[in-house]
């Protein structure tokens, strides 16, 4: 290399020198030692002690691993397109130019501000069987329909019923789809209006459009939101946390991947076990990325990249 | 900044004028937490050395473990006995043998089964602060009303059902208004019905026995409720029950007729329940009362001295005053319990508020009382057992079935932890008795 | 410009303004029960039917929530010292590195952005047992060390994030600072730095809303209570034992929740414009 090029390598590295040190020691070095640790049995207050596969094989067999997989992975099937299906809708809505757009628009977002122990706390409240918000707006609804239908519905103590307990703590995430309604709306406004145009001059409709020049403009958006909603959704902790007071909910519903973690390391004084959990949770993760990424491919549409 | 960085400095443990500041954390609030502050400010009154600092903690076992296990526990902790077997093979305890022995604390001072909750594999980890026993709790005007004798509590688990039949009424729609018995109402002790039945969780050395037939009996007679009563109606009328400290506990507004609790009942029937209100207490009924006569539960809070704490000499002085009789009187009347020093003044039992201490006392002494298994995988276990219970009790699952499920699962995590403690063991002897 | 404007049929965005009203209710309904039920006494938390005004507001149920959490300023000056603390590490560490990987051409700079952008896939639980291990050693548990000296080290998403901001701007400003002699440094420090207060503005927004959010952190590594942050003190009141206050409980979530919507009244535009350019380009 040049001496130019040797002074800009120096610097360059200089710079980023505070991202290396913390890669090496809060990135690189927590992974190894994790995947070290669950080859062990590790109770923190004595040396670990190598153990082999014994954690994985434990693993393989430990039916609540399945069930915390299964109620993640039950999370993220439906928050997910539940999520971007809510937040688009209303990326659209507000893309109309309609008045008072702004206040609908911090309206929207305010709740993704909210921390989420002040979120838990308060979706505990709305969710409660007698006296939640949720409820008391849902009886008169189920009422009609029991009149109507003569069926038999009634509101579920949400939190409290294995059944319904996952479909709280959704409704409780989505409150927070403002943040992904700015984004679409961003993306929303960088449509060339030429391509409208043009399209409604070939006679296209509000739903063709959409299809056919909005979507496709926007997926490379919607994509990078997708990610992003699946890597959180393997995180998923503090509310149901607070909700159930550090707990697997009714019938161990509400137990997810990151609770029976923490809850292994920190309950159950099996730190081993819970980083072999955190190993396998992170190839999900990573081949999750991937199996996205390359259906994505097919699908997303680059303009001028 | 500088005032917030000021502002958010930590308060150490430095010595203040000499005096050695210990960390003392508990689970209580409300009147409990009041009793146990008494005691400590007499503690600090009483000498200049030792200063406590008393913090009242919620959800103990998981900051107490985050805390040891991050090198920064308190002096003195409080905690529910049955945290103790896995706190101490895991090596988050100091062992108390020498110093116990030195202030010539033993066996002999206390109610047996307390001492014996204290020890773990030979070695002494706590002390007692507040002990409870179990019983059956009535209404007594419930029982006049439904024709049955006020003073006379079922004696045998078929009694109870029959006194059940008798309590429970429903409203013209069909829906229960209030019932006889409910064992959900408190479910604090899930894993425990067993005892009433003969049957026992563990063998007492490595194998877990939740699925004997004594114990199967015992959740099939849960089972039976959902059956009898059905488990939509039952969710829908507990649904309804208020706050346990309320007026609209279950127990307190005549939902429930009888229930199993514990000695410091006394205190919220006292806050909360209508005037005039009527109770007794008797031992909780057993499926055979002649062979298996006061089978009480029994619990306890205990002080332990976590394993990296800064001042471990000092904590003890303390929990050595907390043990000695007066102290103790004084904190057991100020939350309404008995005390778990054999040696009693005599005021203490006469000036008790709670008039049926004396019950709850001698349940505690009954050679059937037992206690939550000693295990060090005790939480899970317990979490087990509550899930278990759970989905016998809507109906999921067939009592056989989930206890077959629970006892699986169990047994390969105890085996697990039995591995670790054989492991560890020669190390960790070594080092408790060197202490 | 928004697209089809004013080409929609009458009757459609009629309807579509309907939409956005239901919508809108439906966002704001949660806010308004949190604070009608942080104003009223208890028993009328309990009643039913649910009414939504209180028979009389109970302002007083907020000191008492202030009181019945223990050591509610100290908190809230933990939370403050904690996010000043992460706001000035994220901003100075993560401008560096994202100059380093923007306005410095050097050999392998894109292959290791790549591996920077890979640490963002792996979730916090995975790493959380290592790290909780490490800064055991150090002795920093208990201290609030564990949950600013991270914030120094230069956050993946942050760096990301600035590295967009710094690539838009122009070349010749680099150039042009160069022939006058200035260092790398000194460019950085005073040519590019100003240029960028908008982006720096919100990365600190977004790194103050994180801080003030954070759950999982404080509640491993902070051991004495008086040391809590407002999240993990809000439920530790929750979870205390005796039941539900909850009257209380939303009166101290209002109060939890309260600083963050007004950092984001006063600064609506930053945070439309940073959120905006998360998603929008990659």
């Amino acid at each position: 290399m040049t001496r130019g090029e040797w002074r800009d390598c120096r610097n360059g590295l200089l710079f980023i020198s505070p991202w290396i040190a913390g890669f090496l020691v809060l990135c690189l070095y927590p992974v190894i030692t994790s995947v070290y640790y669950s080859m062990c049995d590790y109770s923190v207050l004595s040396p670990a002690v190598f153990t082999g596969a014994t954690n994985y094989r434990d693993l393989f067999t430990d039916a609540i691993f399945w069930k915390a997989l299964y109620n993640t992975a039950f999370f993220a099937a439906f928050s997910i397109p539940l999520g971007v299906f809510i937040s688009l809708s209303l990326a659209i809505l507000l893309n109309f130019d309609l008045p008072g757009r702004g206040i609908f628009r911090t309206v929207f977002f305010l709740p993704s501000l909210v921390p989420m122990v002040c979120l838990a706390v308060l979706w505990q409240w709305m969710l409660n069987g007698e006296l939640g918000l949720i409820n008391n707006a849902l009886k008169p609804l189920l009422h009609l329909l029991n009149s109507l239908f003569g069926s038999h519905l009634y509101p579920p103590n949400w939190l409290a019923d294995a059944r319904f307990a996952k479909w709280g703590i959704i409704f409780t995430g989505l409150w927070g789809v403002g943040n992904a309604v700015v984004i679409y709306l961003a993306g929303l406004q960088e449509v060339p209006r030429h391509l409208y145009e043009s399209a409604e001059l070939d006679g296209a409709g509000f739903w063709s459009k959409t299809a056919h020049i909005t979507l496709p403009i926007i997926s490379p958006v919607i994509y990078f939101n997708v990610i992003i909603s699946l890597i959180g959704s393997f995180q998923v902790f503090a509310v149901p946390y607070v909700m159930t007071g550090g707990g697997d909910g009714p019938d161990r519903s509400l137990l997810f991947i990151a609770t029976y973690l923490y809850q292994n390391a920190f309950d159950y004084w099996n730190m081993g076990y819970a980083c072999a959990i955190g190993v396998v949770l992170f190839f999900m993760v990573v081949a999750l990325t991937y199996v996205a990424t390359k259906l994505s491919e097919r699908h997303i549409h680059y303009s001028g990249k | 900044m500088a005032w917030l960085a000021l502002a958010a400095c930590q308060r150490g443990g430095a010595p203040t004028g000499g005096k050695v500041e210990i960390e003392y954390w508990d689970k209580w609030t409300g009147f409990e937490e009041e009793a146990m502050r008494a005691v400590v400010e007499d503690f600090n009154a009483s000498q200049s050395r030792i200063h406590v600092n008393f913090s009242s903690v919620s959800q103990i076992n998981h900051k107490l473990m985050l805390a040891t296990a991050g090198g920064v526990p308190p002096d003195v902790s409080g905690v529910y006995a049955n945290m103790i077997p896995a706190y101490s093979e895991n090596n988050a305890l100091t062992p108390l043998d020498s110093m116990a022995a030195a202030a010539h604390i033993t066996r002999e001072q206390y109610i047996d089964i307390y001492w014996r909750m204290c020890m773990h594999r030979d070695h002494l980890w706590a002390l007692p602060s507040t002990p409870t026993s179990i019983a059956l709790i009535w209404n007594k005007k419930l029982f006049r009303e439904a024709g049955l004798n006020p003073d006379q509590p079922p004696r045998s688990i078929a009694e109870l059902e029959e006194f059940n039949e008798k309590l429970v009424k429903r409203r013209p729609d069909g829906s229960l208004q209030s019932i006889g018995f409910l064992p959900e109402s408190p479910d604090w002790w899930d894993p425990m019905w067993g005892y009433r039945f003969g049957g026992a969780l563990w063998n007492g050395r490595d194998a877990i026995t939740v699925n004997s037939p004594e114990n199967i009996a015992a959740y099939q007679w849960i089972a039976s409720y959902p059956r009898r009563f059905g488990a939509h109606d039952l969710m829908a009328f507990r649904d309804g029950f208020g706050n346990f400290a309320s007026p609209q506990n279950p127990f307190f507004n005549g939902r429930v007729a009888m229930e199993m609790d514990g000695v410091w009942v006394y205190n919220y029937i006292k806050n909360y329940a209508p005037a005039g209100f009527e109770w007794g207490v008797a031992p909780f009924p057993s499926s055979d009362p002649v062979r298996l006569k006061d089978v009480a539960i029994v619990d306890l809070d205990a002080l332990v001295i976590p394993a990296v704490a800064k001042h471990p000499a000092e904590a003890f002085a303390f929990i050595r005053y907390v043990n000695s009789r007066k102290p103790m009187e004084k904190l057991c009347l100020g939350q309404r319990k008995f005390s778990p020093l054999l040696a009693c003044s005599p005021d203490f039992l006469r000036n008790h508020p709670n008039p049926w201490i004396g019950e709850f006392l001698a349940l505690a002494k009954s050679p059937n009382a037992c206690y939550a298994p000693p295990l060090a995988t005790y939480t899970q276990f317990a979490n087990d057992m509550s899930d278990a219970v759970n989905r016998i009790w809507t109906g999921k699952s067939s009592a056989r079935a989930a206890l077959d499920e629970v006892q699986l699962r169990q047994q390969a995590v105890f085996d697990r932890s039995l591995e670790r403690w054989r492991r560890l063991a020669p190390v960790l002897t070594r080092e408790w008795s060197a202490q | 410009m928004s697209a089809g404007s004013g080409k929609h049929h009458r009757g459609a965005r009629a309807f579509a303004f309907l939409l956005l009203l239901v919508a809108g209710v439906a966002f704001l309904a949660p806010f308004a029960w949190m604070i009608s039920t942080s104003l009223k006494p208890l028993n009328e938390t309990m009643s039913l039917p649910p009414r939504w005004l209180p028979s009389v507001p109970q302002w007083r149920n907020y000191p008492a929530a202030i009181a019945g959490m223990g050591h509610f300023w100290r908190y809230t000056a933990n939370t403050l010292f904690l996010c000043g603390m992460n706001v000035c590490g994220t901003v100075a560490s993560s401008a560096l590195a994202a100059y380093g990987f923007a306005r410095i051409e050097w050999r392998g700079r894109d292959k290791v952005f790549l591996v920077l952008l890979a640490t963002m896939m792996i979730p916090y639980p995975v790493i959380m047992v290592p790290i909780f291990g490490l800064f055991k050693h150090l002795g920093w548990i208990g201290s609030f060390k564990p949950l600013w000296v991270p914030a120094f080290f230069a956050g993946a998403f942050n760096v990301f994030l600035l590295r967009q901001f710094f690539l838009g701007l122009p070349k010749y400003i680099s150039e042009a600072a160069r022939i006058d002699g200035c260092s790398e440094f000194q460019t950085f420090l005073w040519v590019i730095l100003p240029l960028c207060k908008p982006a720096l503005l919100v990365v600190a927004l977004f790194q103050f809303m994180y801080t003030w959010n954070d759950f999982l952190a404080p509640l491993i590594y902070l051991a004495r209570q008086d040391n809590y942050t407002l999240a993990l003190g809000l439920q530790s009141f929750q979870s205390q034992n005796g039941g539900t206050a909850w009257h209380y409980l939303m009166a101290a979530s209002t109060l939890v929740v309260l600083p963050v919507i007004f950092l984001f009244f006063f600064t609506q535009r930053s945070f439309i414009e940073g959120i905006a350019a998360t998603g929008g380009k990659n």
